[in-house]
């Protein structure tokens, strides 16, 4: 068999994507004889961590790097969170949660929530939410570990993910990576040498004049793409009339001392603002779309909806929704802004790293770089993006508000052919389909459907295997199990304390 | 290594982590499993008519099925027709004309020849599948009889050859006439059509080659639970149901096509067709990868799993240019030392192992009452 193998892998930025792929490369490939890993960064250019929230595969990510959940939750400021809260987004007025995890149980061979619809038709008006263990202990403020020793308890299967501080995050992984033998070059990159014949990256090339040769270049530099687009020109897939927020503007704020572990989003009128509470401060931003309110105007609609005195000077972005035609070519391949960007509504920045870096160990090339290899990760890659997409733009077309022009055109817009599906499925009979292992699940489709507003016309026919008092009991029982579960859990400033991920710092700013 | 020993147990919780991993299946004289199910059924509520059907009635406002009528006059009415009828289709096509995609470019098989024989000694626990010069010949052994049959294609061979080789190829003596079947490899093209799911053979037909008809008579009803309709009839739900049974038989297609299309012979017009027939873009990037770095990428609504694509594709001799390189992040001595520890776990279960026939003997042994009387062969899918 031929043996060609990677030697060299470079890593180009030192942001959240860079160090996480620097720790998780040097975790899964540092063994590998001969190898080395350089990670390239400059102290002169910021990052852009606005990813403080995840979702729970960030869990998955952690155990591969060995990490120790309350040193990090301590290292980074974190709190735990069991869902998003969206408010004013159906109409203004009304919220719902997105709740990770499940919705009651399912009975009968069909989903939980056919029950809860046919429910619906008997009279009963509880809300899907009274079903989820996340949304009751979300909008309490509670939080604790899952336990698997009961799997009849719907804290079996609670599921979590942190909001943290992305620079601490990096910060942290940065120390993993180097201890596992990363080697971090610091510099400014002045140019990408190409080799004359394959268009294959040879070298970067620093300020210093320093020239860092390797195989396999990691793009993790951003929006600006320096490998990927500049070097490589792999093209810019752009989906702005599908997701028209094209602008950011951040501040962290004092905690006003509610850490429901719940991230919030909350619908303005031309875009929507984030609030995500730390341990020791709160983020928040306002994600809006230029051609429908101008940036002045966005900054003062975020100052004026903070809920505590500001931390730092609003932080202005510029993206454009989309992704990179091509993810990989020759040996280039663009992880997080590099690779894409979706806006944080479903906190799927951070996770595109990390499936990225997933798909990377899957896909790991040898110098021979075979195509077919290439077009499989692309294809993934492409389709992942596409999967998001259509979960991100459900929340915008499927609402009422007609209260301002950027509302008029998202309910208005042309939705893409997967979530037309997804949708005339769910309104037709209340069916929800998961395709190819899409990132987020039945319940997630669910939740947000439910939750906009759109009111299927029938439910499954075998709900009807019971009878409707006992369809009626059923739902009645698992309320109260729910209701009574929560109220066993700790606060979550509690299970901070209790577990060790508290960092001390929550006192600095509480009022 | 267990079926080469002809060895069998049922992987339990207590079993070791090597039987523990052990998968399988049954193979069974299908007319029996019809019969058990109708039993089933019966006691369930289902209601058994018997006669044939003479017409079928499509409502004028929208061609959905309303009735089917018997041979006696009887006419039933109905919401929901599954047409089961085999080959035919006949309510899926006779009556709705829904129309096949036909496959036979890459599956030129199109007819067999089934024929039973006495068994030559304790039964295996697997099925053979012997390659001739147009075709392939399976053999089943069951408790009571070893099935046989001769799948070939009518372009390279004739009925009479195909007997020829058929019989040559028995273990035992044969216990009936050779029983002709005629197909067309391929699938509805709608397998939910107005008011209809077709299910079985009148849906598709994929040789058995890798014994995939009763799994995707399977996958159709439970798609068809997961999809239910009611009477609105959504096409919505019909849709989704033919995407993904289309996915489904298009991947097990790939799977069969697979063994045709890898392989060295060239002994035959049959093997030359086949080993350079174009086949479709999907199986060729799933070899290309294989060939690459030895992976494999399952797709979504892919029924065989990773290790039955390993197995035909290195079986069939496609060998990967390299292996995956963080192979190499692993020590070679340790990873000397674990491979060998497999083996050794293995070897020393399955030497522990009962042969099937104590087993069957043991724990499941048809009883005289049910042993077939001798009934007309059944095509064992």
């Amino acid at each position: 068999m031929i043996r060609d193998p990677i030697r060299k892998l470079i890593i180009v930025g030192g942001g959240t994507a860079g160090w996480m792929a620097a720790a998780a490369c040097a975790r899964v490939l540092g063994a590998l004889p001969d190898l080395e890993i350089i990670l390239i960064e400059s102290d002169a250019i910021g990052t852009v961590g606005v990813g403080e929230a995840t979702i729970p595969q960030i869990t998955l990510f952690n155990a591969l790097l060995g990490i120790e959940e309350a040193e990090f939750v301590r290292a980074t400021n974190a709190t735990y969170k069991l869902g998003i809260e969206f408010v004013d987004w159906t109409r203004l007025g009304h919220r719902y949660v997105h709740p990770f995890g499940f919705y009651g149980i399912d009975m009968g061979g069909i989903e939980f929530h056919h029950h809860w619809l046919k429910s619906q038709t008997l009279g009963d008006d509880h809300g899907l939410g009274d079903y989820s263990l996340g949304v009751a202990a979300g909008l309490t403020g509670r939080f604790t570990h899952p336990r698997p020793e009961q799997p009849n308890s719907p804290l079996s299967r609670i599921s979590y993910a942190f909001q943290f501080d992305a620079g601490l995050y990096a910060g942290y992984l940065r120390g993993l990576a180097e201890a596992n033998g990363v080697r971090r070059v610091e510099g400014r990159i002045i140019d990408v040498a190409q080799d004359g014949e394959s268009g294959f990256v040879d070298a970067i090339v620093l300020e210093s004049g320093e020239r860092i040769d390797g195989d396999l270049f990691l793009d993790c530099s951003g929006f600006r793409g320096l490998l990927i687009e500049g070097a490589m020109q792999a093209g810019f897939e752009d989906w702005t009339h599908w997701l028209p927020c094209d602008r950011a503007i951040a501040v962290p704020c004092e905690s006003n001392g509610d850490q429901r572990p719940l991230t919030r989003s909350t619908a303005r009128t031309a875009g929507w603002q984030w609030r995500i509470p730390l341990q020791h401060r709160t983020g928040n931003g306002y994600v809006y779309s230029s051609a429908h309110i101008s940036d002045d105007e966005a900054a003062a609609t975020l100052m004026a909806n903070l809920d505590g005195a500001p931390l730092a000077d609003p932080r202005p972005l510029r993206f454009t929704a989309g992704h990179r035609r091509k993810a990989w070519v020759k040996n280039v391949i663009a992880l997080g802004l590099a690779g894409g960007f979706l806006e944080p509504l479903e906190s799927t920045s951070i996770h595109l790293v990390q499936t990225g870096i997933a798909r990377l160990m899957t896909w790991f090339p040898s110098r021979s770089f075979a195509q077919a290899e290439i077009d499989a990760y692309n294809r993934l890659s492409e389709q992942e993006y596409i999967d998001i997409r259509d979960f991100l733009v459900l929340h915008y077309k499927a609402t009422e508000r007609n209260d301002s022009p950027f509302w008029d055109y998202c309910r208005t817009l042309d939705p893409p052919e997967g979530l037309v599906r997804k949708l005339d499925l769910f309104r037709s009979s209340g069916r929800i389909l998961r395709e190819h292992n899409e990132l987020f699940t039945e319940t997630s489709w669910l939740s947000v459907m439910v939750g906009q507003g759109i009111e299927p016309t029938a439910f499954h026919p075998l709900a009807n295997v019971y009878p409707d008092d006992e369809t009626l009991k059923r739902l009645a029982h698992i309320r109260e199990v729910i209701t009574t579960t929560t109220s066993l859990m700790p606060s979550q400033a509690e299970f901070l304390q209790s577990s060790g991920g508290a960092s001390g710092q929550q006192l600095r700013h509480a009022s | 290594m267990a079926a080469s020993a002809g060895k069998f147990a049922r992987p339990g919780r207590e079993a070791g982590p090597a039987l523990s991993q052990l998968l399988y299946a049954f193979h069974f004289d299908a007319g029996l499993y019809a019969r058990f199910l109708r039993r089933f059924s019966e006691s369930g509520g289902v209601k058994r008519i018997e006669g044939k059907v003479t017409d079928v009635e499509l409502r004028s406002e929208d061609g959905f099925v309303g009735a089917v009528s018997l041979a006696d006059g009887q006419r039933i009415a109905g919401d929901l027709f599954i047409d089961c009828s085999g080959f035919r289709g006949l309510l899926i096509e006779e009556a709705l004309h829904t129309g096949y995609d036909d496959w036979s470019k890459w599956l030129p098989c199109d007819r067999a020849l089934a024929m039973p024989c006495s068994l030559a000694g304790p039964p295996d626990p697997f099925t053979r599948s012997t390659a001739h010069s147009a075709g392939w010949q399976w053999r089943i052994p069951l408790q009571h009889r070893m099935g046989n049959g001769h799948v070939y294609s009518s372009g390279f061979t004739n009925d009479d050859d195909a007997e020829r080789t058929l019989r040559a190829n028995l273990d035992g003596a044969p216990l009936a006439d050779a029983r002709p079947l005629r197909f067309t490899t391929g699938m509805r093209r709608q397998a939910w059509n107005r008011n209809v799911v077709a299910l079985g053979l009148s849906a598709g037909f994929v040789e058995p080659l890798e014994s995939t008809s009763i799994h995707l008579i399977q996958s159709g009803i439970s798609r068809l639970l997961a999809l239910f309709p009611d009477k609105r009839f959504l096409a919505v739900e019909r849709d989704e149901y033919n995407r993904q049974m289309e996915e489904l038989s298009a991947r097990v297609r790939d799977f069969v096509i697979l063994h045709y299309k890898a392989t060295k012979r060239d002994d035959s017009e049959f093997w030359n067709y086949c080993r350079t027939m174009t086949i479709p873009d999907s199986l060729a990037q799933k070899i290309e990868l294989f060939r690459s770095k030895g992976r494999v990428f399952a797709e979504a609504l892919e029924l065989f799993s990773r290790p039955s694509w390993v197995a035909v594709m290195l079986g069939q001799g496609i060998i990967p240019q390299e292996y995956d390189p963080i192979a190499d992040s692993l020590d070679e001595d340790k990873v000397a030392g674990a491979l060998e520890q497999i083996r050794q776990a293995i070897a020393g279960t399955v030497e522990q192992l009962p042969t099937q026939a104590d087993f069957i003997a043991r724990t499941c042994a048809a009883g005289g009452a049910v042993t077939a009387p001798p009934t007309l062969p059944e095509f064992v899918f």
